[in-house]
């Protein structure tokens, strides 16, 4: 792992083996800094929408499926992680 | 028929809506021609790449206008494109940004749309490519009187669904399907086109999104959506506009779903059976129907293994790889279909090489890959239990992942000391099952989660 997680990097990575039957991947083995999609863990645009939801549930953030960020959100636990941060109610 | 006529039976005022942009259809074809004339001269085929829904739309009527073929690859990346483009020399790629540069500047001047462009039955309206398990393409052309033909069908069957008081207004799609494969060129491309029904430049995907969308355009709306997409829907709990048709397709949508979603959108859900190899050619109202009515004309032969397809639009018969029972009335159900096929969110794959494929890599030493019945999420994964003493997952997934399209890289991708073999060394479904649920529970016991 190039990286230690975060506090909110590993909650996040929680949610993501769960969300998306991820069972076998251990979360605190996912590299904050690997991609999520294409390569990596070989994400698809269903497991985007199921994280999208799952995050609305969890911390109230509403993901957009037209961002022109998405690319950028999506791209690591470690991006992913820091705008739901960003973007979360107080 | 002549790209006019498109319109001229239908005139609608109007043709696209999203947010800001709304579009006559002469807005919309003045754009189309603005593309058509950058083209170029030559007939050789588009590679349509758009993802902006209104952008695809006018990249498809340009390739018209300019009586060029439309190629699909079936997906953007780098490779899927390049081995469509060597295969068609010559071929123009255009995507959002394209479309965006030639039709930046529309007060220059334009000689007007040539509408009197014929569209020939015999002209190949699109090639769609598919990647199958194997990841080798393979070719779907069509020609165009066969997918308007298709159309009219699917028209009809949408518009029956639509209540009277609303029949004689311009019905509205709103899709949350991609433009790209079939499913999503039949009705969210050519039926605005041939059927005069207005299309909503977006493509929702979050359950809010599909109700502001919904919400953007009139009354009758036409949902075209997938099971995926409408569970994600109902289980949100968000308030949709009244919505008067949903279409689905892609995968099988139960009937307690399909209630779920008519209860929510106050219309009826119509699911679409087709293929990409036939297009859609039955239809049935899934929340109190079990039997397909197939489109007039199509005829069901069943055969041993699969069932062959003929219509009058075909050029040739064409082979589905369900089996079916027929009743008297000359309605369907689906028998299922050969052991070997799986279905995850709509693309399709042969088990047996999904299994050959991680018995080939290095340091495993038995595994097997398989389509539980129950699965939590939006659509049915497939498992895998696998024997690699000396990997671990990540370098299981690693080695799996350039083999198959991501949608089917098992999840759960779990390590096992041996697989529950019989004596006979067979691996029955029921074991698999079970041994599969003692893992995950197992699993989650490990890691404090409510088994839920």
């Amino acid at each position: 792992m190039s990286q230690p997680q975060s506090a909110a990097e590993a909650e996040m990575a929680s949610l993501i083996v769960e969300a998306l039957n991820l069972e076998g991947v251990e979360p605190t083995e996912i590299d904050p800094a690997a991609p999520l999609f294409g390569k990596g863990l070989g994400l698809d645009s269903i497991d985007a929408l199921e994280l999208a939801l799952e995050i609305s549930k969890r911390y109230g953030v509403q993901m957009k499926s037209d961002d022109e960020n998405n690319r950028e959100i999506f791209a690591s636990l470690a991006s992913l992680t820091a705008h739901v941060m960003a973007t979360r109610p107080a | 028929m002549t790209v006019g006529d498109f319109f001229s039976l239908t005139r609608p005022s109007l043709f696209l809506v999203s947010g800001g942009h709304r579009w006559s259809v002469e807005e919309y074809l003045e754009r189309a021609a603005r593309v058509a004339a950058q083209l170029g001269a030559s007939a050789a085929p588009v590679i349509n790449l758009c993802e902006q829904r209104a952008a695809f739309l006018v990249a498809y009527m340009a390739a018209l206008l300019s009586a060029r073929t439309t190629l699909l690859p079936s997906s953007r990346a780098a490779e899927a494109v390049a081995a469509v483009a060597a295969e068609y020399p010559g071929s123009v790629v255009v995507d959002d940004a394209l479309v965006a540069a030639a039709t930046a500047d529309r007060g220059s001047e334009l000689s007007a749309a040539p509408l009197a462009t014929e569209v020939n039955a015999d002209f190949v309206a699109m090639i769609g490519f598919t990647s199958g398990s194997t990841g080798v393409p393979t070719r779907h052309a069509k020609r165009w009187g066969t997918v308007a033909a298709s159309t009219v069908h699917n028209a009809a069957a949408l518009r029956a669904a639509i209540p009277p008081e609303l029949s004689g207004k311009q019905p509205w799609v709103v899709g949350t399907v991609p433009s790209q494969h079939m499913y999503g060129m039949e009705l969210t491309v050519l039926l605005p086109l041939l059927d005069g029904m207005g299309i909503h430049a977006g493509r929702p995907l979050l359950p809010e999104e599909v109700a502001a969308a919904l919400a953007e355009v009139p009354e009758p709306r036409v949902l075209v959506s997938t099971p995926a997409h409408l569970r994600a829907i109902v289980a949100s709990g968000v308030v949709l506009p009244k919505t008067a048709v949903v279409a689905c397709a892609t995968a099988p949508l139960d009937a307690e779903l399909a209630a779920q979603v008519e209860a929510a959108t106050g219309g009826i859900l119509v699911e679409m059976f087709g293929s990409t190899e036939t297009c859609i050619l039955a239809h049935r109202r899934t929340a109190q129907e079990r039997w397909w009515t197939p489109y007039t004309g199509v005829e069901l032969h069943p055969e041993s293994e699969h069932t062959r397809v003929s219509a009058p639009w075909f050029l040739q018969d064409e082979r589905l790889l369900d089996l079916v029972e027929r009743d008297d009335r000359g309605r369907f159900s689906l028998l299922g279909r050969s052991a070997d096929l799986v279905d995850v969110a709509g693309k399709r794959a042969s088990l047996g090489d999904l299994n050959q494929r991680l018995l080939r890599i290095p340091g495993v030493v038995d595994g097997v890959i398989f389509q539980p019945q129950q699965s939590r999420g939006l659509v049915r994964r497939l498992a895998a239990m696998v024997v690699a003493p000396g990997l671990t997952t990540e370098q299981l997934r690693e080695a799996l992942a350039p083999a198959m399209d991501p949608v089917f890289l098992p999840r759960p991708l779990l390590l096992v000391p041996s697989l529950p073999r019989t004596a006979a060394g067979k691996l029955p479904r029921a074991t698999l099952e079970e041994a599969l649920a003692d893992l995950l529970s197992a699993g989650a016991a490990k890691r404090g989660v409510a088994d839920v």
